[in-house]
């Protein structure tokens, strides 16, 4: 007890020694109280996002790799398209194969074909159509409009029916809808999945007059037989709203479905074009390889590969990440120095106070007890200060930590903007990390709440323990050296 | 009865040679209620003798024995703060702690247990001539005799056996001296302390019971 009484006598009645190591423990504890903060916060927001974001995986074609392989010369032609035409395409079989792998968490994919319709007109930005639809309308050459519709606006898909039906294994295939770049405004999503039920686009449901629970007919331009959809919902497409050039979103003919009604259709006419697009969610980054294995064991084409959004992922916490890292080191240069600056305090404090020890030490007191005083007159100190840096801190880590992510992330985008430019794109953005690349949208972290929560406080104070003990070694060597005779008769 | 017992006590410095001793069997006894005088030329090791006595250094050759018990098997730091008091030439106070702070350090160190400790002091302070104006004055601020008769205030606080002076009036005028010798005399006739003193002053030589004189081996 006559220890921690021993203690704070010393610390009132040395106040210049104390100030001193107060002010370089505040600044340390402030600093590393931001820092943490900062570090702590940004963990958090990355291991968050990767929580919330799967790792997604979809299977694509390869042509660079086909394209190598192909022979040269005028005869190779024929041979290599032949090649071409040898590749399967991916089918619904083939896709449910691969989703049963315990690799994944599920899968989903979007099974999408195209249909016409008497009914529906075709919304399309073509003026010449609309001026041969406005003569379709009056039924002049109705057969040859509605081919040379089709040569005109075939989509990149190749699918040849005015109306692309997507048809969707589940609601967590709808990512547009999830990231909300498509939104239901009037009724709702289907909710049966097998279900003649569609979801339209408000432009098309505009041009055609169409309302909620009307049907709609579409018809197969193969056999002609038809299809009745009733509409369950009307949406509407943000995905690009500062589009300038096209009259209509490029969804505008997009009906939306179930999966399941689309292999309906295929089982009436198994000739009508189709594609399907799988999503696999992966259980983790460690499975990818393995994952890639099980697909060529179960027959997947060398021709096809697994892309992932996993630099999509690291990308969008690449801004975050720099600043942890940035935080981190500042965080280990300012304790290094600290512990030093501390270090050499305490040496010379312990060279003024060696007088002290040695009465100490003639009265009785113990190497061990004399050490302990020290070291928690250090300790007092350190913890007061402690407790003002961290509330200091706390006030500052927010703004700082924001501040450190915007000169991040403008670091970021002038270095995307200056390689833009090399193109001759002015300030247009090129691919860049935030950019959709057909699996998924990933949003980038802009944007950081750094909180001094328990985990902060209580790396503080496990660095205050460590600074007072690193920095009162000095001590501890100094009493466990000095002869207190040999002290006194100095002073004497 | 001897409280401390001196047994052939040699000392020499650790880089000395084998055969130069400060000094060489040493037989000292020292019963309580009595006073000693320990005197020497200077160099004679009067201090080193004091510092072997206090168990601040250990002796070379022989043994001291407090109360039948060897020092070098003793917790020493238990031995300095329960049953000696040491008083220096040179006070050897804390001096940014006041007077009474310097007091109950020592009787904390000493694990004294009593109530009222603050009341002790003030006893102890009246007792070697201080009064209560005194007690929380900073060190510093007390004068030569004020500051000894403090630290003998202090060495007497946990009630040692013995009470062992390093030149106790060496800084002090002659009328203070006098002062100072008449606690000491006191302590060793009325308390049954055992005072040594280890001194150049013939006039504590004389009012001492016995006088030792050390006699440097070196020369």
């Amino acid at each position: 007890m006559y220890i921690l009484k021993n203690s704070l006598i010393s610390i009132t009645r040395n106040k210049g020694r104390n100030i001193l190591i107060g002010i370089i423990i505040l600044v340390i504890a402030a600093s590393s109280t931001i820092t943490l903060a900062i570090r702590n916060t940004a963990n958090k927001l990355v291991k968050d996002y990767q929580e919330s974001n799967d790792i997604i995986g979809t299977i694509s074609f390869n042509r660079q790799q086909l394209s190598g392989k192909f022979q040269k010369g005028e005869d190779a032609k024929k041979s290599n398209i032949e090649a071409f035409n040898q590749i399967e395409q991916l089918t619904l079989e083939n896709i449910k194969n691969y989703g049963e792998s315990e690799y994944l968490k599920s899968y989903y994919y979007i099974f999408s074909t195209s249909l016409n319709s008497d009914t529906l007109t075709k919304a399309t930005d073509s003026f010449e159509n609309q001026i041969e639809n406005e003569g379709e309308n009056k039924g002049e050459n109705k057969g040859e409009n509605k081919e040379r519709d089709k040569e005109l606006f075939q989509n990149d898909r190749n699918l040849t029916g005015d109306f692309e039906l997507n048809g969707y294994s589940s609601y967590d295939a709808m990512t547009d809808f999830v990231s909300g770049a498509y939104k239901v405004t009037e009724g709702e999503m289907i909710t049966d999945f097998n279900n003649f039920e569609c979801v339209i686009n408000s432009e098309l449901a505009t041009l055609n007059e169409i309302s909620v629970g009307d049907t709609i007919t579409l018809k197969n331009p193969n056999t002609e037989k038809t299809y009745d959809f009733i509409v369950k919902g009307i949406y509407k497409d943000d995905s690009n709203p500062d589009d300038s050039v096209n009259m209509y979103s490029q969804s505008v003919n997009k009906i939306i479905t179930g999966s399941n009604v689309i292999e309906t259709i295929i089982e009436d006419d198994n000739t009508l074009v189709t594609n399907i697009t799988p999503s696999f969610i992966l259980q983790s980054e460690d499975v990818i390889e393995a994952f890639t294995e099980e697909l060529k064991e179960k027959g997947l084409n060398e021709y096809y590969t697994l892309n992932t959004n996993l630099d999509e992922l690291e990308n969008a916490t690449q801004s975050i990440e720099n600043v942890k890292t940035f935080a981190t080191t500042f965080l280990i240069i300012t304790l290094i120095i600290a512990s030093i600056v501390l270090f050499v305090i305490n040496m010379i404090n312990i060279r003024e106070r060696k007088y002290e020890i040695g009465v100490f030490r003639t009265i009785g007191v113990s190497k061990f007890k004399l050490t302990m005083q020290f070291v928690l007159e250090l300790l007092i100190v350190s913890i007061i200060m402690l407790c003002i840096g961290c509330i200091g801190g706390a006030f500052l880590s927010k703004p700082i930590g924001n501040q450190l992510l915007k000169n991040e992330i403008e670091a970021s985008e002038t270095a995307d903007k200056e390689i833009s430019n090399n193109f001759g794109r002015g300030g247009e953005k090129m691919g860049g990390p935030m950019e959709t690349r057909g699996i998924s949208k990933v949003q980038q972290i802009d944007s950081m709440e750094a909180v001094v929560d328990i985990h902060v406080i209580v790396q503080l104070l496990g660095i205050g323990i460590l600074l007072t003990i690193v920095s009162s070694l000095a001590s501890m060597i100094s009493i466990q050296r000095f002869s207190p005779l040999t002290i006194l008769k100095e002073r004497s | 009865m001897e409280i401390l017992k001196l047994e052939n006590i040699g000392y020499r410095y650790k880089d000395a040679p084998k055969d130069k001793y400060v000094f060489k069997n040493i037989n000292y006894e020292f019963e309580q209620g009595k006073m000693y005088a320990i005197k020497g030329k200077s160099g004679s090791g009067k201090t080193t003798l004091l510092s072997l006595i206090t168990g601040l250094e250990k002796c070379t050759e022989g043994k001291i024995l407090y109360d039948n018990q060897d020092l070098k098997k003793m917790n020493l730091d238990k031995y300095r703060n329960t049953d000696i008091g040491i008083v220096f030439q040179s006070y050897n106070l804390l001096p940014s702690f006041t007077a009474i702070e310097n007091i109950i350090l020592s009787m904390d160190v000493s694990n004294v247990k009593i109530k009222n400790k603050k009341q002790k002091v003030l006893e102890l302070m009246k007792s070697v001539g201080l009064s209560e104006e005194h007690a929380n004055r900073k060190i510093l601020k007390l004068s030569g005799g004020e500051q000894q008769r403090i630290a003998i205030a202090r060495s007497l606080s946990y009630n040692p056996k013995i009470i062992i002076a390093d030149e106790p009036t060496g800084n002090l005028d002659k009328e203070t001296e006098a002062e100072i010798l008449k606690i000491f005399e006191h302590l060793a006739k009325d308390e049954n302390k055992c005072i040594i003193i280890v001194t150049h002053s013939q006039k504590v030589c004389d009012a001492a019971d016995y006088v030792y004189e050390l006699v440097n081996n070196e020369k």
